[in-house]
């Protein structure tokens, strides 16, 4: 009845395929999820033609309107399609759901991991299609190819980064029940000093230092930049940050889920 | 070699309590008032493989906790566990594949997808060979009667037919063990009797071990020959199913009808009548102190018997009397 080699890559990947289909069982909130970014980019888009317009200039902080609107599309796109995986790890330590991830043969931070990507991965391409086909009606053509393809690689380390510095703070459930005032405060790092509300290139010298310094600019900031200004160096400079905070948040989660999973408890028995 | 091996496990909780109101949630900040709670004490016992077995109490009596530890969810305080030869709580991941386990109140199934497809992401994780998978499905389908609701959206299914999609999904990797934590909670007669006739048909058929918790007599009654009665998180009770009904079911209820008409103070020494009407009684007497035949002759010279029905206590009275004692 079992194989005999396991393959374990084949779980996750199921695990994924699932939940794409579990997202494709709502069309309707799936389309709702996405006319969200419109009205985001409609606002700005008129915010920022105003910002400009008053400061008479082409360019801010050596940005068009055109790369601003595309930048904060991309920052969107991120923010709308990560998901809010810590609420999901609080939800299921409050009602006691999370005993059947726990008593499954798989990981549950990889379970959690595959089940995530497969949602935001369809959110994320549905938010670029639409999104994109709004901002280029309104301000222009997008970005050439390199932008897009350093942007796209950016993004996926950047949901990456941000499923780790999530799964910590849903982690925290184990022991805590509540975390939604940690997922609060997470949430207004990465409007601010993630470069989500305005890009990061318009704050003084030294608040941009203290951003680059953090981990949420390279979730939002970095994907969004590259895409508008795909250098080299650039690229390099967001890839490495992002690693380097990869490295960090995964060692944190994987040495705090080993903690944390010896102190649960599970409401209702 | 026993399928379930616990020695003196115990499980404390802290819990916070915290008075009335919102000063009481400023305190409760400032210094949060914890307090231990013995959800199991130094519980020992043992099940064999195969074996059907009950685990009953009320609610809050640690029948999940330890159902829990055994799943290897939750760590012990302290004590010894060993279930098919795994600690489970070291070795979870591997007992996982020996185990399966349905928590009655939680779905596992994939609530906006049909159970089928809960059923093959389930043959992924647990690495069965597509062919196997198919087999099986078709098997448990047949046995649980659900091929018709398999395509079906979960959420669309009523509480009997997702139970039995829930019970059938946890036998999928053809488990040595199932771990089935109050499986009838919430369901009506005919949806448990169903549940419970296809678990001894998989007992019978596959030589799975069942440890069964319930808060429900009659699924002990209906299923296991052994049961572990737990009260505050300590045993109060283990031996088989008839036996305990020998030493607590001392007592006989009558159901007596007639064709003439009762003598309006009908009664009989030593018998507890609970109901004298005009063509019939109901009566209730303690075998130890009363002998049946006394009472059966009794009733017989009363009059024109119709019809007798003699039965003895339900489980949960027995459990009640060992609860007062």
């Amino acid at each position: 009845m079992r194989v005999e080699l396991t393959r374990p890559a084949a779980k996750y990947w199921a695990i994924l395929r699932t939940q794409l289909q579990n997202s494709f069982a709502y069309p309707l909130d799936l389309l709702a999820r996405s006319v969200t970014i419109l009205l985001f980019l409609w606002v700005f888009v008129n915010l920022w033609r105003v910002t400009y317009g008053a400061m008479g200039s082409q360019r801010i902080a050596g940005l068009s309107l055109a790369d601003t609107m595309w930048y904060l599309l991309m920052a969107e796109a991120v923010m709308l399609s990560k998901r809010d995986l810590s609420k999901d790890i609080s939800d299921q330590v409050k009602d006691g759901s999370v005993a059947y991830l726990l008593n499954k043969p798989f990981n549950f931070i990889l379970y959690h991991f595959a089940a995530g990507l497969g949602d935001s991965l369809l959110v994320f391409a549905t938010n670029l299609l639409l999104g994109g086909a709004l901002v280029w009606w309104l301000v222009g053509p997008p970005p050439g190819v390199l932008g897009w393809a350093a942007a796209v690689l950016a993004a996926l380390l950047a949901l990456l980064l941000d499923f780790c510095i999530s799964a910590l703070i849903g982690l925290a459930a184990f022991i805590a029940e509540e975390v939604s005032a940690f997922r609060w405060i997470y949430q207004k790092f990465l409007l601010v000093l993630g470069g989500l509300l305005i890009p990061l290139d318009f704050f003084p010298e030294w608040l941009q230092n203290v951003s680059r310094a953090l981990p949420f600019a390279w979730i939002v900031y970095g994907p969004a930049r590259l895409f508008v200004d795909p250098s080299a160096a650039r690229l390099a400079d967001v890839l490495l940050h992002q690693m380097g905070w990869l490295v960090g948040t995964g060692l944190a989660v994987a040495l705090f889920y080993r903690w944390v999973v010896g102190q649960l408890t599970i409401n209702g028995g | 070699m026993s399928a379930i091996q616990v020695r003196n496990l115990h499980k404390t909780f802290q819990t916070k309590r915290k008075a009335a109101g919102f000063g009481g949630s400023l305190r409760a900040l400032w210094k949060p008032d914890l307090h231990p709670v013995e959800a199991v004490r130094e519980i020992s016992f043992q099940m064999e493989q195969g074996e059907l077995l009950g685990f009953i109490g009320p609610n809050g009596a640690g029948k999940s906790t330890t159902i829990k530890i055994l799943t290897g969810i939750l760590h012990p305080t302290g004590g010894e566990a060993s279930v098919l030869g795994f600690v489970p709580w070291q070795e979870r991941q591997k007992l996982a594949y020996q185990i399966g386990t349905v928590f009655g109140q939680r779905p596992q199934l994939w609530y906006h997808l049909p159970a089928v497809d809960t059923f093959y992401l389930f043959g992924k994780i647990y690495e069965m060979e597509e062919k196997a998978l198919r087999q099986r499905i078709g098997y448990l389908s047949e046995a649980f009667e659900i091929e018709h609701l398999l395509e079906t959206p979960v959420r669309k299914l009523s509480l009997g037919q997702r139970m039995r999609c829930e019970v059938a999904a946890s036998l999928l990797h053809k488990p040595r063990l199932l771990l089935l934590d109050e499986p009838s909670i919430g369901l009506d007669v005919v949806a448990k009797q169903r549940i419970r006739e296809t678990i001894r048909r998989m007992n019978e058929e596959e030589g799975v071990g069942v440890l069964l918790t319930s808060h429900d007599a009659g699924d002990i009654e209906a299923l296991c020959k052994r049961v572990i009665i737990i009260n505050h998180g300590e045993i109060i009770y283990q031996d088989k199913v008839s036996a305990l009904k020998r030493r607590y079911l001392t007592s006989k209820q009558v159901d007596v009808r007639y064709s003439n008409a009762l003598e309006p103070d009908f009664a009989i020494p030593g018998v507890e009548m609970l109901k004298v009407g005009t063509f019939g009684a109901k009566l209730r007497f303690d075998v130890r102190e009363t002998p049946v035949e006394r009472v059966m002759a009794a009733l017989a010279s009363a009059g024109s018997l119709v019809d007798v029905t003699v039965s003895d206590p339900s489980l949960e009275e027995v459990i009640r009397t060992i609860y007062e004692s």
